[in-house]
């Protein structure tokens, strides 16, 4: 993934000696920015996992605490290991602190990662209208590169730009809720979901592969 | 007679034992890598199993649409994908086990063929460096079965295993640990031994 994703920055050099220029130009650079962005949102996420996990450690082991200290008696039986046990729960409501805030620090990357993606779409969208504007609303006879017409691209962006919209509310809906949560079922199924990312299907990589493809960044 | 016939018998032993040593070794280290394959497959069940057990309706995830077959999707494709792995390292077991049957096969037919020749005191006959050859094409066969047995005890758990069934995955790593035989294995590490200056003489 690295290989391929430097692949693409590289492109950099290749963008002064290709000779694709105006609306080519533009839906080539943003072809490029898609991957970029996917595989920074793939990091991402495997960052908050690890994170994610930490929180629902700690909040389990802590709940399992307290619950051993429901079947101890009463706290005020026995005052110095209450006192024990409460300073260890500052201890962890710390460290449980200091993971939420890095979840959420990630959380808020992906939300810029989105906002760039809502950006591509936007410019997208302009080339579409501009085009409209240039040929009238056929569009023009010739594609600009392989086969897609100026459409389709933006229905790619668009479908791309939908899943990762609803991944990045779902990740969101987690970040509040998963340090709230004692039931290990529903923490585990935080868990899976962060993981295994349900709204981004396994098709969309296929569509950033045939973005790529048609746009010349993958050789036919 | 015997002694044209001894050599050449020597020969294929030798080179049965160095097969049995270099499968060994491919082996033992097929298996170490179905180690974390098989801990996926409980994990992914356990998933399963809790997403099961929590009703989406009642939880914060209640406004996301198809939510819980999307991810049941998810982590049917991901169990799916673990266990296409699994029959890939099968497939890399099954050509040890083909690879040492192979071998102890064309050491019998020698033995078969010159069986007329070769007498009983001459396959018994062994010194301080080589075990006789009735040994030897005792420990050829019993390390043949072992792996045999171990092949076919794996491929039957795997087939057993259905994406769909999360009890079946979830008791996997254990199942298959306990195929693991260490004795059978010591044996053959043993023998190995007990041949070592007889092969590389």
């Amino acid at each position: 993934m690295e290989g391929q994703s430097s692949d693409i920055t590289a492109n950099s050099a290749n963008r002064k000696s290709s000779a694709v220029t105006g609306s080519a130009r533009k839906i080539k650079d943003n072809a490029a920015d898609w991957h970029n962005l996917m595989m920074r949102w793939e990091k991402l996420n495997d960052e908050g996992f690890s994170e994610a996990t930490n929180i629902v450690n700690i909040r389990l082991s802590r709940s399992t605490g307290d619950q051993m200290l429901q079947v101890d008696g009463s706290p005020s039986s026995s005052s110095s290991s209450s006192a024990a046990s409460s300073s260890q729960q500052t201890g962890g409501a710390a460290e449980l602190q200091d993971k939420c805030s890095k979840l959420k620090d990630i959380v808020d990357r992906m939300v810029a990662v989105v906002t760039k993606m809502e950006r591509l779409m936007t410019s997208q969208r302009g080339i579409q209208e501009l085009e409209e504007f240039q040929f009238g609303p056929e569009g023009r006879k010739f594609p600009l590169f392989h086969t897609w017409n100026t459409k389709q691209f933006e229905d790619s962006s668009r479908v791309l730009l939908d899943s990762y919209r609803q991944e990045l509310r779902l990740k969101q809906t987690i970040l509040q809720e998963v340090a709230h949560t004692a039931t290990s079922d529903l923490c585990m199924v935080y868990l899976s979901c962060w993981l295994h990312q349900p709204y981004v299907p396994t098709e969309t990589r296929l569509t950033l592969e045939a973005l790529l493809l048609e746009t010349g960044h993958r050789p036919l | 007679m015997s002694k044209p016939a001894l050599p050449s018998l020597h020969q294929a032993l030798k080179k049965s034992f160095h097969s049995l040593e270099n499968n060994q070794r491919i082996w033992k280290s097929v298996l170490v890598e179905c180690g974390p394959l098989m801990v996926s497959l409980e994990n992914l069940a356990e998933q399963s199993r809790a997403l099961s057990n929590v009703q989406i309706s009642n939880t914060p995830l209640r406004d996301f649409p198809e939510l819980e077959e999307r991810l049941r999707f998810k982590l049917l494709k991901s169990t799916d994908t673990v266990l296409f792995k699994l029959n890939e390292k099968m497939s890399s077991l099954q050509s040890v086990r083909d690879s040492i049957c192979n071998q102890v096969s064309a050491v019998f037919q020698l033995y078969e063929q010159n069986s007329d020749s070769v007498d009983l005191l001459t396959l018994t006959e062994r010194s301080a460096a080589t075990p006789s050859v009735s040994d030897m094409l005792e420990w050829l066969q019993d390390a043949e079965r072992h792996y045999r047995q171990q092949f076919v005890r794996r491929k039957t758990l795997l087939q057993t295993l259905r994406a769909d069934d999360l009890s079946a995955l979830e008791a996997a790593p254990k199942r298959w640990k306990s195929i693991e035989c260490p004795s059978a294995e010591d044996q053959i590490t043993d023998t190995l031994c007990k041949v070592s200056f007889f092969i590389d003489s």
